[in-house]
């Protein structure tokens, strides 16, 4: 029996339950609680530094060196010799994208449909404005390519090929139209990303017995190994966890050229300490180092975005954030080999970005090796290039318009239909049979009966393996009489209370058509096939 | 050493393997293996050098099995590389890791060539070879 269905999890330190709402992220760290003691009382302002940015005597750390020299000559100290904290993250964002006008055509075209090397950019805008999103799939290329690799080939200089199609007006006559464009003949190319630059990431193990390919990457069986994200010590909300000095207007590193913080990002959550920010920058201006077209594997596309944000010494409490360390900023990790709710999943291990980082990361009484996803080697570049840009005054601080809301928190989807679950479309009365049967006697009671697949029982009535029509024509075939020999041990099941999107996407993913659903014994209650799913489909939703 | 056995359809029901480990004695491990009805094909470490290597290998061949010595396996493009790490603890023989300033370090000696940094890998930096 695979453990994906009949899990044994030693580790799982906390299993939520659907029914509440869970916040055991909530606990703000102590390191960060304990900087909030620290004095307020106002050491410099933006527009002070911005003075010392011109005359060429500013002091800019970045955040690693910050670390250094709070842990050599205390808070106190480096409060008041520091004016500003350089920081730096890249990572996969995937809620990116970029605005663009292509200008008119002559004739000219109100595109309602547009490709960008085949892949899909969002119409429902004026005639030829559109909205390129990072995670895109090109219709051609699938995985391979997408929306990130379109922004990373634009901003490359490479030539695009641009495809739309209209219905035709009188003042836009043009029905369709094929050409090919670089970023220099765009209008506007700008880079509006929804959400990017988490203030951190849970990070994920897999307790299951088989691979998972997520958008957390490859998660190895029986909690092979753990990614992560973020660059703890040097992300830039980490630095400043209490949004004292980030804000709404605030000049940043994005992408290789200058962008702004636009707003709180979606799923802002700061309540829990998993903020977010919405930014905006002129592509035209960014380098392709700092934004990658990324495949995940299995799972889709995204775009790496390298951003960098300063953060102004403007007292000892933002000093005192600044300077925290890989030890000092927690994340969970969760288990993935549950297809749950993000927030569902169960919690194994709360860990820090240290322990993290190490590349071991103990979970009970094993040492599992640890990776990130986002580059740290990059993060620490760009926090370097922004501390240069800022040192030969090409890049002067702002002050925020409006602070970040600090109250929001991250809600759920509510589910307002009943959802469909295993036991409402399995079928219960099973045919099952024995392993001593006889091979050519099973065959006939599949046809009889006109079953596919026919679960294998011992003397107590548990589950010991299956047979399907297939596996029957080829014993017969091969001369085989005794099911024990021929049947398949490792079976993949389900159970009544799954949704049956999880199970289809089981069958799916082992290239199998039923399921046999059993309890916690092991004992049959019913059996489910793709026959039995589609039959519940109409059009493409499912229905109760 | 590690090497690649090719088993031809002539060959490839016979415990040719086992032959050779009983008479060199040497623990011959496998790192991989694919064989079917057709054909097989094994990926295996052999723990010497020198003449007693010489002799497993001339054993294999005279059984009707292709031998390939694999010297390099992998090739990461540091330019496209970012240095995410996502190669790193997927790997199974734990052949990927971080150097000191946070670049990808490779260490050729563990790698067995089964690719799954190339599929982890975001950006398609790593090939086979």
């Amino acid at each position: 029996m695979e453990e994906t269905e009949a899990p044994r999890r030693p580790y799982v330190s906390i299993m939520p339950d659907e029914n509440r709402r869970y916040d055991f992220r909530s606990k703000i760290e102590s390191a960060e609680v304990m900087s909030m003691k620290k004095s307020k009382k106002k050491i410099r302002s933006v527009k002070e530094i911005n003075e010392k940015i011109k005359r060429g005597d500013v002091v800019v750390l970045t955040a690693e060196e910050m670390i250094k020299l709070a842990e050599s000559s205390g808070i106190e100290v480096a409060a008041k010799e520091v004016d500003v904290v350089t920081t730096g993250t890249f990572g996969a964002m995937c809620s990116s994208g970029v605005f663009l006008n292509f200008g008119h055509s002559d004739p000219p075209i109100k595109m309602t449909k547009c490709w960008l090397n085949d892949v899909p950019v969002y119409k429902g805008l004026a005639a030829v404005d559109g909205y390129l999103g990072a995670t895109a799939l090109s219709e051609t290329r699938g995985f391979e390519y997408g929306g990130g690799h379109v922004i990373e080939d634009l901003v490359s200089g490479k030539e695009i090929e641009l495809r739309a199609e209209s219905y035709g007006t009188d003042c836009y006559p043009r029905r369709y139209i094929e050409t090919v464009v670089t970023i220099d003949d765009l209008n506007q190319a700008i880079l509006v990303n929804p959400r990017n630059c988490s203030q951190r990431y849970d990070a994920a193990t897999n307790s299951t017995d088989r691979v998972l390919y997520t958008y957390m990457g490859t998660l190895l069986p029986n909690y092979g190994n753990v990614t992560f994200c973020g660059a703890g010590q040097l992300n830039p909300l980490c630095k400043d966890p209490n949004y004292e000095t980030i804000g709404i207007g605030t000049r940043i590193f994005l992408g290789g050229g200058m962008g702004y913080i636009i707003g709180e990002g979606t799923q802002h959550d700061p309540k829990s300490g998993y903020g977010t920010l919405m930014v905006r920058g002129d592509l035209k201006k960014m380098n392709s180092r700092y934004l990658r077209g990324a495949s995940i594997y299995r799972y889709g596309v995204t775009l790496y975005v390298g951003i960098g944000i300063p953060i102004p010494i403007i007292n000892e409490e933002v000093a005192s954030t600044a300077a925290l360390r890989d030890d000092q900023i927690y994340v969970n990790i969760h288990d993935y080999g549950f297809p749950y709710r993000p927030d569902l999943r169960p919690v194994v291990k709360r860990v820090s970005y240290a322990e993290l980082r190490s590349g071991r990361v103990t979970i009970g009484d094993k040492e599992v090796p640890s990776s990130p996803l986002s580059s740290y080697k990059m993060a620490r570049e760009i926090a370097e290039v922004l501390k240069e840009w800022i040192l030969e005054g090409r890049f002067y601080l702002t002050e925020p318009v409006e602070p970040l809301p600090k109250e929001e928190e991250f809600k759920p989807m509510p589910m307002r239909r009943r959802e469909l679950k295993v036991r409402d479309v399995m079928r219960r009365e099973v045919i099952t049979a024995n392993p001593s049967d006889g091979v050519k006697e099973v065959a006939r009671k599949l046809i009889a009966k006109g079953i596919d697949h026919l679960p294998v029982i011992d003397r107590k009535g548990r589950l010991i393996g299956i047979v399907t029509s297939w596996d029957l024509a080829k014993a017969i075939a091969n001369d085989k009489r005794i099911l024990s020999e021929i049947m398949t041990r490792n079976v993949i099941t389900a159970r009544e209370d799954e949704s049956i999107h999880v199970a289809a996407q089981r069958m799916a993913q082992h290239n199998i058509s039923g399921l046999p659903v059993v309890d916690d014994e092991k004992k049959i209650r019913g059996i489910i096939t793709t026959d039995d799913i589609s039959r519940n489909l109409v059009g493409r939703r499912l229905m109760p | 050493m590690r090497v690649r056995l090719i088993y031809s359809p002539d060959v490839v029901e016979k415990p040719i393997l086992a032959e050779v480990i009983i008479k060199t004695g040497l623990l011959i491990n496998i790192l991989e293996a694919k064989v079917d009805a057709q054909k097989g094909e094994l990926i295996v470490s052999i723990p010497t050098i020198g003449e007693k290597l010489e002799e497993a290998l001339a054993l294999f061949r005279r059984a009707g099995v292709q031998v390939q010595e694999i010297t390099k396996v992998l090739q990461i493009d540091h330019e496209r590389c970012i240095a995410c790490g996502a190669c790193i603890s997927p790997c199974p023989t734990h052949a990927l890791s971080f150097n000191d300033d946070w670049t990808i370090k490779f260490d050729e000696e563990r790698c067995v060539a089964c690719g799954t940094c190339v599929n982890a890998c975001p950006v398609k930096a790593i090939k086979l070879l």
